[in-house]
């Protein structure tokens, strides 16, 4: 069993998710947070999830790394594999640890994402000694490397101040530099630069693609902000209402959007492209509740192109063109609308 | 999917709204309320505290006994004890001639309430006896009670107690005195079950027969009723925990509610005028919090000079008033500090309201849930502190009942009485407890901010 | 730092005179005559006093004798115990109250937070409701009640081994501190165990506790090294407060086990109306709690690296 699993054929991704159902009880009743999502994701290339507030986006990625708290939290159905081995609900996955040394992830609020009461140095210095075994002065010199490699300037005094000390931006490539101490293949930034000034968002973007470039791991970022995705990401997942309801490339998801959801984001995003001005449309309504799924397609109530159907029940995932697949009832073939704002399968 | 149908696929025509808004709104009272009846522990501890109200106000007439009545038949009795008493001739003096046969320590008639009468043989060798009398056997440690009487010759082999005879059992032990008067080794003990007893005249006093009654000499009669129990000095318990409830209560609330209105005047003028005025008016409140806290109860307590007769109550409220108002004048004057710079209230502004609607509409709801709470925790700790002064002696003047001073008394007598003890403790318990649970569900149903993690 | 404990300093020195000032004021509005004792005073004695208090003298001049009195840290001659200085009184009963009042700040302290981490620990199982409970009870109930029971259990206990192995009452050794102690910090170790709880609740689900668990390191070690030191800091805030609670809280206490302290001599002084030790003890309690209270506050900047390196 255990030879079998070493043998990992080559063309499997870094990371594979399949159908991944999460679930939380609170007062009111069960939240479906995650209903059935898959993904996946290659060394060196960068996966975008894309949603609003509430999408389950920051679950989807907790759960892969084991921070759901359980109870209320729980994992119902799916499979995360790394390198073709499950890591759900495990630590280790091949003797080396999971969190900090295989996966890293920084977090949205980095002024609140770090101990107040440790110094910068020791934080970073801390993965370092629990997954490489580092002495606590040897760790403490890698951590000022690390941040040097972050761009902080005085590493060395740095490393001895608290993180009220840091600004905002400063304090996210501290992160950074935390979550690639122990050189992981997989770095996962839940929205990483919403909690910061818009110069400094684009610094702290930079620095990512550098040590990717540079390292070869994969990213997964978690972001509301199409503008963010069009910069960074390789593959794109939009996600909705707990599902994925479009997944492909990132050039395919932009320019060739196959599902509602996706075009209303589009057409909801300012542009500084004078050929495509238009005027900004919100999305009118709010996401489903998710203690009651609606038996038909989350997006429904808030869609242009509603039909009977999408009420009553769940759409399939339709593959339109390579890995490039929507999950919307238009693209069924029994549907003849076609909305002319859509991508579909035959239309170039 | 074949029998999906054209149909299916028609757009959908009426769209419904996206979102419906489900449940009424709720006013701000009206939603604290709802939470806080969702939440049980606090409820019951509401229940508790109108208990604990209608007992004080209402329990007085339902249970009309003078807290100050002493039933001399029935000391330090605890509740549900056998209430009946014989009734016997009145008492006439007797020099040990009289009484049983037998050899030893011995009774010389059955033991009563009115009197023990104890004869005994004299020890070979003995130039005295010394009586003991203990509530315990004598024990390996030899522990004979409290010395009754000594007598400094062989001839008096007789004793008579009549010293606060209550039914139950006592130990008499007669020691056997050297010719310096020191005890020596040899004693001799008898325990004895004294018999609750009543002479004609004094149920006839206490209304507890009537002239015409048949009561014959030997005739057992029924003693007052004390569902409590009895004190050290015959009162009834009851009767007295709700003269104390009067006590404790009224300073336990009627303190923290003076002190918060005092506090909330205070620290509103104090937020409102800002600057140096604010600044000095929070210096000093900062010089009052640093007084010992007790100590100042104590001295002020001394500085009001009770008189003769006075309980002492009302000097304690105002020295309660006088230290503890500082903490709600600070959170008062942060809250309207805090409120001042709110968006809300900018917009309001722009509105065109003037300031007595933003007090009124703004400042005033939005302390008034900090300032209810705060109530409900100083009320604890005011009738903690009640007690506690009462405790030490440094509270209400005697007789004047209050659970504390209750406590005092009680304490004095755990070991043989403890229902003395156990009732006005458990009563300070229950009502600080309730107070505690209805301060920590008020909070949370009031203000979600200052909801505590549980 | 330095410059931040020089100006609590002189602060602290300005409260002890207000302190000062509130005592001297209230006293005098004590009725009656000081010198009026029950027992004979001579009448030299009686001038001498009266001399040195300018008790002939108006109130501002008796005042300003007072607060000079007091800036040369001499709180006068008992009126009781005519040839004793209050000074001597305090020396001899205040180490009592104090080792009685460390002892219990240290219980109460080391259990609430211990207590405290457990029950967030062990959130909403076993531990957590029987200590809850034990922490409901310790609030509800009077510290004279506890220590009477306390006492009780104590005496039945001896009986029952059949030696002493812990003294009823009294003072001396170790033994005869342990018991008092506990009692005298138990609803102080109650409030901070209920603070412990929920502080340390609010740090497990704080972002950095995240942050912690998303490096791999291992639950004890994010107990230890993350939870633990940034949930004792509200702990550590109210520290000031709870010894001024515990060390006056200590009448009860030192009454009940019959402890020396200055606590039972601060009640007998004030039976007996004598002045000096009632002054001179209120303003030593008051000046001790407010330097205690700022050597907390001290003490908080080291642990708290904000404080210390914001002022």
């Amino acid at each position: 069993m255990k030879a079998a699993e070493e043998n990992v054929d080559p063309a499997t991704p870094l990371l594979t998710v399949e159908d991944l159902q999460v679930e939380f009880d609170t007062y009111g009743g069960t939240v479906q947070a995650v209903r059935g999502v898959s993904f996946s994701v290659d060394q060196g290339q960068t996966l975008a999830i894309v949603g609003e507030s509430g999408c389950g986006k920051s679950v989807t990625v907790q759960s892969i790394m084991g921070l759901i708290p359980t109870p209320p939290g729980r994992i119902t159905a799916g499979s995360a594999r790394l390198r073709g081995h499950q890591i759900l609900g495990r630590s280790t996955v091949g003797g080396k640890e999971i969190r900090g040394a295989e996966i890293g992830m920084i977090f949205q609020d980095p002024m609140t994402s770090l101990n107040p009461t440790m110094t910068i140095g020791d934080q970073i210095a801390e993965p370092l000694q629990i997954h490489r075994g580092y002495s606590a002065r040897d760790a403490f010199t890698e951590a000022i490397r690390l941040l040097e490699l972050s761009k902080i300037p005085e590493a060395t005094k740095r490393a001895q101040q608290y993180p009220f000390e840091f600004s905002g931006g400063m304090l996210q490539r501290a992160m950074i530099a935390m979550a690639l101490s122990c050189k992981p293949s997989i770095l996962i930034a839940d929205e990483p630069t919403t909690a910061l000034d818009v110069t400094i968002q684009a610094q702290i973007l930079d620095l990512m693609q550098e040590l990717q470039k540079e390292t070869g791991m994969a990213i997964i970022l978690i972001t509301h902000d199409l503008g963010v995705v069009a910069r960074m990401a390789d593959e794109v997942a939009v996600m909705y209402a707990g599902k994925v309801v479009e997944y492909g490339s990132a050039d395919d998801v932009f320019y060739r959007s196959a599902h509602p959801y996706t075009v209303g984001l589009k057409e909801a995003m300012p542009t500084n492209d004078p050929a495509r001005q238009h005027e900004l449309k919100p999305i009118d309504g709010s996401p489903p509740d998710l203690f009651a799924p609606p038996a038909g397609c989350g997006y429904c109530p808030r869609c242009p192109y509603a039909m009977q159907i999408c009420s009553d029940r769940q759409p399939q995932d339709h593959n339109l063109r390579g890995h490039h697949s929507a999950s919307c009832w238009l693209h069924h073939a029994q549907s003849d609308s076609r909305p002319e704002t859509l991508f579909f399968k035959d239309t170039h | 999917m074949s029998d999906l149908t054209a149909a299916s696929f028609a757009p959908l025509s009426d769209q419904q709204p996206s979102q419906v808004i489900a449940r009424p709104s709720l006013s701000y009272w009206q939603d604290a309320w709802s939470r806080l009846q969702a939440n049980r522990r606090a409820l019951v501890s509401l229940y508790i505290v109108i208990g604990l109200l209608l007992f004080t106000v209402f329990g007085p007439v339902v249970w009309p006994v003078d807290p100050a009545m002493q039933d001399i038949d029935q000391i330090s009795q605890p509740p549900g004890t056998d209430r009946t008493a014989t009734l016997v001739a009145d008492y006439e003096p007797w020099f040990g001639t009289s009484g049983l046969p037998g050899t030893g320590l011995r009774l010389a008639e059955k033991a009563t309430s009115q009197a023990v009468r104890l004869q005994w043989d004299a020890v070979d060798g003995a130039s005295g006896h010394r009586v003991y009398r203990n509530l315990f056997p004598i024990g390996p440690e030899l522990s004979y009670g409290i010395p009754m009487a000594e007598f400094l010759n062989n001839d008096t082999l007789y004793f008579e107690d009549r010293l606060d005879l209550q039914p139950g059992r006592f130990y008499y032990v007669v020691v056997a005195l050297d010719e310096r008067g020191l005890i020596t080794d040899r004693y001799q003990s008898i325990s004895v079950d004294v018999e609750r007893v009543t002479t004609r005249t004094e149920a006839l006093e206490r209304g507890l027969i009537t002239e015409s009654n048949a009561v014959q000499i030997g005739d057992k009669i029924t003693l007052a009723w004390h569902p409590l129990g009895t004190d050290y000095l015959g009162r009834d318990l009851l009767a007295r925990l709700m003269a104390g409830a009067r006590v404790s209560l009224f300073i336990g609330i009627g303190a923290p509610f003076l002190f918060v209105l005092f506090g909330v005047v205070y620290g509103s003028a104090a937020g409102f005028m800002g600057g140096r005025i604010d600044q000095l008016m929070m210096r000093f409140a900062d010089f009052v919090v640093a007084l010992p806290f007790l100590l100042f109860m104590i001295l002020f307590k001394i500085a009001f000079g009770i008189g003769p007769g006075e309980s002492g109550v009302f000097p304690m409220l105002v020295a309660l008033v006088v230290l503890l108002w500082p903490a709600t004048a600070r959170l008062v004057r942060g809250q309207i500090l805090q409120i001042r710079e709110q968006g809300y209230i900018s917009a309001s502004e722009l509105l065109g309201a003037s300031t007595p609607y933003l007090i009124m509409r703004h400042m005033i709801p939005n302390t008034l849930g900090v300032v209810l709470v705060t109530v409900t925790f100083a009320i604890p700790s005011a009738i903690f502190t009640e007690a506690f002064l009462s405790f030490i002696g440094m509270g209400v003047a005697p007789p004047t009942p209050s659970w504390g001073s209750m406590s005092n008394e009680g304490i004095k007598t755990m070991l043989t009485t403890p229902h003395e003890l156990f009732f006005p403790a458990l009563f300070i318990s229950l009502t600080v407890l309730a107070f505690n649970l209805l301060g920590d569900g008020l909070r949370d149903a009031l203000d979600a901010r200052m909801r505590n993690v549980e | 730092m330095w410059l931040y404990i020089l100006k609590r300093v002189l602060q602290g020195l300005l409260t002890v005179w207000f302190i000062a000032t509130a005592t001297f004021f209230a006293m005098h509005n004590v009725p009656g005559d000081p010198l009026t004792n029950d027992r004979a005073m001579t009448e030299t004695t009686r001038a001498n006093l009266e001399a040195k208090y300018g008790l002939d003298q108006p109130i501002t001049t008796q005042y300003l004798i007072f607060l000079r009195n007091l800036a040369r840290g001499d709180f006068g001659i008992s009126f009781v115990q005519e040839n004793r200085e209050v000074n001597d009184i305090i020396r001899e009963h205040f180490p009592v109250s104090a080792i009685l009042g460390v002892l219990a700040v240290v219980f109460a302290a080391t259990g609430g937070v211990l207590f405290g981490a457990l029950t967030a620990l062990y959130r909403n199982r076993l531990p957590d409701y029987l200590i809850m409970f034990l922490v409901i009870l310790g609030i509800s109930v009077p510290s004279f009640v506890v220590a009477a029971l306390s006492q009780l259990s104590l005496v039945s206990l001896n009986t029952l081994v059949g030696f002493t192995v812990l003294p009823v009452a009294g003072w001396g050794t170790v033994m005869h501190m342990l018991v008092p102690a506990l009692v005298l910090g138990l609803s102080t170790m109650a409030y901070l165990t209920r603070l412990m709880r929920s502080s340390m609740l609010e740090v497990t689900s704080s972002d950095y506790v995240r942050t912690a668990k998303s490096k791999g390191v291992p639950p004890t070690r994010i107990f230890t090294r993350h939870q633990l030191r940034n949930a004792i800091l509200p702990v550590v805030t109210v520290l000031g407060p709870a010894i001024a609670a515990i060390t006056t809280g200590g009448f009860v206490v030192e009454l009940v086990f019959a402890i020396p302290g200055l606590g039972r001599y601060f009640v007998e002084a004030v039976q007996q109306l004598d002045y000096t030790v009632i002054m001179g003890t209120t303003v030593f309690y008051g000046a001790f709690l407010v330097f205690m209270v700022i050597l907390v506050d001290v003490v908080y900047g080291f642990i708290d690296p904000r404080v210390r390196l914001d002022s």
